[in-house]
C-alpha cells in the first residue's frame, strides 16, 4: 500500500485586496513558501495541480498557462481542477491519484483565488441552471440560507447555535497570523448583525478574500528523504450527487455521509468524535459547520447545536473545530478546501504554532463544492496508517 | 393532474423555441502586478519598459520569466523599436507579434498606418503612441513602419519609474444563446401559449420530475409520460433576500423559494411574492402552501410567473 503524506506547505498573506500582486504572482508566493517549508527547489516536483474557482471569478480563462510562468513549471506535467469551494480539495486528490498511478512522485497542489477583481455573488449565481431559478439565485447564498432554514425547522440547527460557531472561528482566528479578520464578537453580535439572505446574517459570513495555499505530496520513502514528519494522508475521497433529482431534501448532505463513511473505512476510523484531536472544516456560511457535524458523524443527526453549544468543539475542548479560524478569518474559495487540508497537515505536525491543539496526531479534513452537491472528505495523521 | 402520452409520441415539438438570448455582464478591477503595473504606468510617459530576468529581457515587463520563474532583477527602458515575426489581418485591422530591439520575448500589438500587402515578416516598426492616455495597453496605440535607422540606448535601471498601476478596470460582456432542447422547448411553449406546466414521468420510479428531462436522474431509466402539474405546491426551503449585488436580477428584499409543486419531486425555483418581508420568516417558511401568480408577459420562461403567493389557511387551490 503506498502511503502518501504532505511534505510541504504555504500560504499567502489572505487579504481583502492585494494589489502587491496579480493572480499568478499571488500563487507563486504560497509555492515559494511551500517550497521553502520542504527544502524543494521546483526542480525537485515531477508535476503540478493548479486548483481554482470559476474563470469568471478573474475574468482570465484558463489560468493555469498564466501560472506557469510564475511558478517557473514550464515543461512539467499541469492540469487545473476546479470545484467551488471544494477545489483545493479536489486539487489534492488528483496529485493523490498521480503519486499512486506512479506517474509523478513530488508533487505541487496550488490553489488560489483573487476574489477581489471580480463579482462574487453575480458569478456564483452563474452555477444554476440558465432556465431555472437563476434569476432568483444569491450566488449560493439564498440557497444555502433557504435549506438553513428548513434545518433550523426540522433538525433545531438555531441561529443562536450558528452564532456560536461564528463566535468560536472568528475568536480561534485571532491566535492564526494569516487570517485577515481578526475581530472577535458575541453571540448578540451575530443575532444584531444586518440579515443578507435571511436566517443569515452579516456576521455569518465569511470575508472575501486574495489568497493561495501550497501543498507538497510525495509517498513513502519519498516522503521521509524530504521531511522527518510528514503528514501522512489517511483516507480522501470526494462524491456528488444529482442536483436536480427526485426527492432531493437536503436535510443531510448525501456525499458528504458517502465520502465519510469511505474515507473513515479507509483510516480505520469507528469514532470519528472521541478518535480525531481536531478538524478543519470549509463552512462557508455558519450554518454549514452545524450540519457537517452531522454529516460527518460528530454527533447524531439534530445534535449540532448542543455539541457547538457544549463547546467541546472550541479550543480546549475536546474537539477544537477550525482552530484556525475556518473560512472566518480568510476565504479564497478556490483556494480555501486546500487551506483546511494545510492547517490539519500543520496541526498533526505540530507546526501550528499560536494555534496549535497540543498534541493533535490524527486530523479531520472537509470540504466541498457547488450548493451540496459535490462533498470531500480527509483524514490525516502524524503516523503512518 | 392529468396525464398525456408519450413525448416522442404525440407531442411533437413543432413549436418549440430554439433558443433563449442572455447575458453576462461582469465588471472586474484587475491587480496586473508590480512589473506589468510599471509598464502601464509607464506609457503615459510614453517609454517602454522591460524587465530583467537573468540573460532575459521581457517586453512588457513581467513579474516573472517564462522560461525560468525567475522574478525580474531590474528594469529597463527599451527602445521603442522592433520587428515584426509575424502577423494577420482582419476586419478590425492588423495585429502583430513584435520582437522589441534587445529584448527576448515578443509580444502580440496592433500594427497601424500599414498597408499589409506590403507588410513583410521582418519588418521595422515603431511605437505610436494614443494622444490622450487612458490608463491601458493602448496607451500603446499600435506600431507603424521604421523609416530609417534609431539610436537609442536601453536605460538600465530608471531613477524616476512610475507607480505601478494597482488596478485596471475591465468589463466582460458575453452573449450566449441557450438552445432550449426538447424538454424545455416542450415546458416553455406550454407556459408560453396555454399557461401549462408539464413534468415528466420515470418510467421505472414513476416520480415526476421538473424541469423535464430524457432520463431519471436516479434510476437511469427513460422517462415515459408528460403529466400536466398544477402551479401550486409546497416550499421546501425559503430565505429572505436582503443583500444588494452587482449583477442582481431582482431587487431586494424578496423572499427566494424552493417549492416542490403538488404530484411532483424536484425543485422548482422562484420567488414568494404579497408577503412582509418580515413576517415571510414564519409565513413563507418550509412547508408553507403557495400558487403561481401568472404575470401579463408571455416569454416563455419561469418569469411568467411573476411570484407565488401564500394560500391562505382553509382555502383550496
Amino acid at each position: 500500500m503506498t502511503n502518501i503524506a504532505i511534505v510541504g506547505t504555504g500560504q499567502t498573506e489572505h487579504a481583502r485586496r492585494r494589489t502587491d500582486v496579480s493572480q499568478a504572482g499571488l500563487a507563486r508566493e504560497a509555492v515559494i513558501e511551500a517550497l521553502d517549508d520542504a527544502g524543494l527547489t521546483m526542480d525537485d516536483v515531477d508535476s503540478v495541480v493548479i486548483a481554482s474557482g470559476p474563470a469568471m471569478f478573474g475574468a482570465v480563462n484558463q489560468p493555469e498557462k498564466w501560472l506557469v510562468d510564475a511558478l517557473g513549471a514550464r515543461y512539467k506535467p499541469v492540469v487545473r481542477v476546479t470545484s467551488g469551494g471544494g477545489t483545493g480539495l479536489a486539487g489534492a486528490l488528483a496529485a493523490m491519484n498521480q503519486i499512486k498511478g506512479g506517474s509523478a512522485r513530488r508533487v505541487l497542489v496550488v490553489a488560489y483565488d483573487k476574489l477581489s477583481e471580480g463579482q462574487l455573488q453575480a458569478s456564483i449565481s452563474t452555477l444554476y441552471d440558465p432556465f431555472w431559478g437563476r434569476e432568483f439565485a444569491v450566488g449560493i447564498m439564498g440557497f444555502s440560507a433557504a435549506y438553513w432554514h428548513a434545518r433550523i425547522k426540522r433538525l433545531g440547527h438555531t441561529e443562536e447555535a450558528a452564532a456560536q460557531v461564528a463566535v468560536k472561528n472568528r475568536k480561534h482566528a485571532m491566535a492564526n497570523p494569516k487570517a485577515h479578520v481578526k475581530k472577535e464578537v458575541t453571540v448578540e453580535d451575530v443575532m444584531n448583525s444586518r440579515p443578507l439572505c435571511w436566517p443569515i446574517k452579516v456576521l455569518d459570513v465569511p470575508p472575501i478574500s486574495d489568497g493561495a495555499c501550497a501543498v507538497i505530496l510525495a509517498a513513502d520513502e519519498d516522503a521521509l528523504a524530504i521531511t522527518e514528519s510528514p503528514a501522512w494522508i489517511h483516507g480522501m475521497a470526494y462524491y456528488c450527487e444529482a442536483d436536480n433529482a427526485a426527492d432531493r431534501q437536503m436535510i443531510q448532505s448525501e456525499p458528504l455521509q458517502i465520502a465519510a463513511a469511505k474515507v473513515y473505512a479507509d483510516s480505520g476510523i469507528t469514532n470519528p468524535f472521541r478518535q480525531f484531536d481536531v478538524a478543519e472544516l470549509q463552512e462557508p456560511y455558519t450554518c454549514f459547520e452545524l450540519s457537517y457535524y452531522e454529516g460527518l458523524g460528530l454527533c447524531p443527526e439534530g445534535g449540532a447545536a448542543e455539541l457547538v453549544e457544549s463547546g467541546e468543539t472550541a479550543m480546549g475542548g475536546s474537539l477544537p473545530v477550525n482552530p484556525s479560524g475556518g473560512c472566518m478569518g480568510a476565504n479564497p474559495i478556490g483556494a480555501t478546501a486546500l487551506i483546511r487540508l494545510a492547517e490539519a497537515a500543520m496541526q498533526v505536525t505540530g507546526k501550528a504554532g499560536g494555534h496549535q491543539v497540543p498534541g493533535a496526531s490524527k486530523a479531520l479534513v472537509q470540504a466541498g463544492g457547488g450548493w451540496a452537491n459535490l462533498r470531500g472528505v480527509a483524514v490525516v495523521g502524524s503516523e503512518k496508517r | 393532474m392529468t396525464q398525456t402520452a408519450s413525448p416522442q409520441a404525440t407531442e411533437a415539438n413543432v413549436d418549440t423555441m430554439d433558443w433563449m438570448p442572455a447575458q453576462i455582464n461582469m465588471p472586474y478591477t484587475l491587480t496586473p502586478g508590480q512589473a506589468t503595473g510599471i509598464f502601464l504606468a509607464e506609457l503615459a510617459k510614453r517609454r517602454l519598459i522591460g524587465s530583467r530576468h537573468g540573460d532575459e529581457l521581457i517586453v512588457p515587463a513581467q513579474d516573472f520569466s517564462g522560461a525560468t520563474g525567475e522574478p525580474a532583477s531590474g528594469f529597463v527602458e527599451v527602445a521603442p523599436v522592433g520587428t515584426v515575426q509575424a502577423f494577420t489581418t482582419g476586419a478590425e485591422g492588423t495585429l502583430g507579434i513584435i520582437l522589441i530591439d534587445g529584448s527576448t520575448v515578443p509580444f502580440v500589438h496592433k500594427l497601424v498606418g500599414t498597408d499589409p500587402d506590403q507588410l513583410e515578416v521582418g519588418a521595422r516598426v515603431e511605437a505610436v503612441w494614443a494622444d490622450e492616455p487612458l490608463g491601458g495597453m493602448l496607451d500603446l496605440a499600435g506600431f507603424a513602419p521604421l523609416d530609417g535607422a534609431t539610436s537609442f540606448d536601453p536605460k538600465d535601471d530608471p531613477a524616476d519609474l512610475a507607480e505601478a498601476f494597482e488596478k485596471v478596470d475591465y468589463t466582460m460582456t458575453l452573449d450566449y444563446r441557450h438552445a432550449y432542447g426538447t424538454y424545455y422547448g416542450t415546458l416553455f411553449d406550454g407556459v408560453k401559449e396555454g399557461r401549462r406546466i408539464r413534468g415528466v414521468k420515470c418510467s421505472h420510479c414513476r416520480k415526476v420530475l421538473l424541469p423535464p428531462r430524457a432520463k431519471c436522474d436516479v434510476c437511469l431509466a427513460p422517462t415515459a409520460e408528460w403529466v400536466d402539474v398544477k402551479a401550486v405546491g409546497t416550499i421546501q426551503a425559503s430565505s429572505v433576500v436582503h443583500i444588494e449585488f452587482i449583477g442582481q436580477r431582482q431587487k431586494p428584499p424578496y423572499v427566494y423559494a424552493e417549492i416542490v409543486l403538488d404530484g411532483t419531486s424536484t425543485r422548482l425555483i422562484h420567488m414568494v411574492g404579497n408577503v412582509d418581508p418580515a413576517e415571510a420568516q414564519t409565513a413563507a417558511a418550509p412547508g408553507a402552501r403557495v400558487r403561481a401568480v401568472w404575470g401579463d408577459q408571455h416569454t416563455g420562461s419561469l418569469a411568467d410567473i411573476t411570484f407565488f403567493e401564500l394560500i391562505p389557511e382553509g382555502e383550496g387551490a
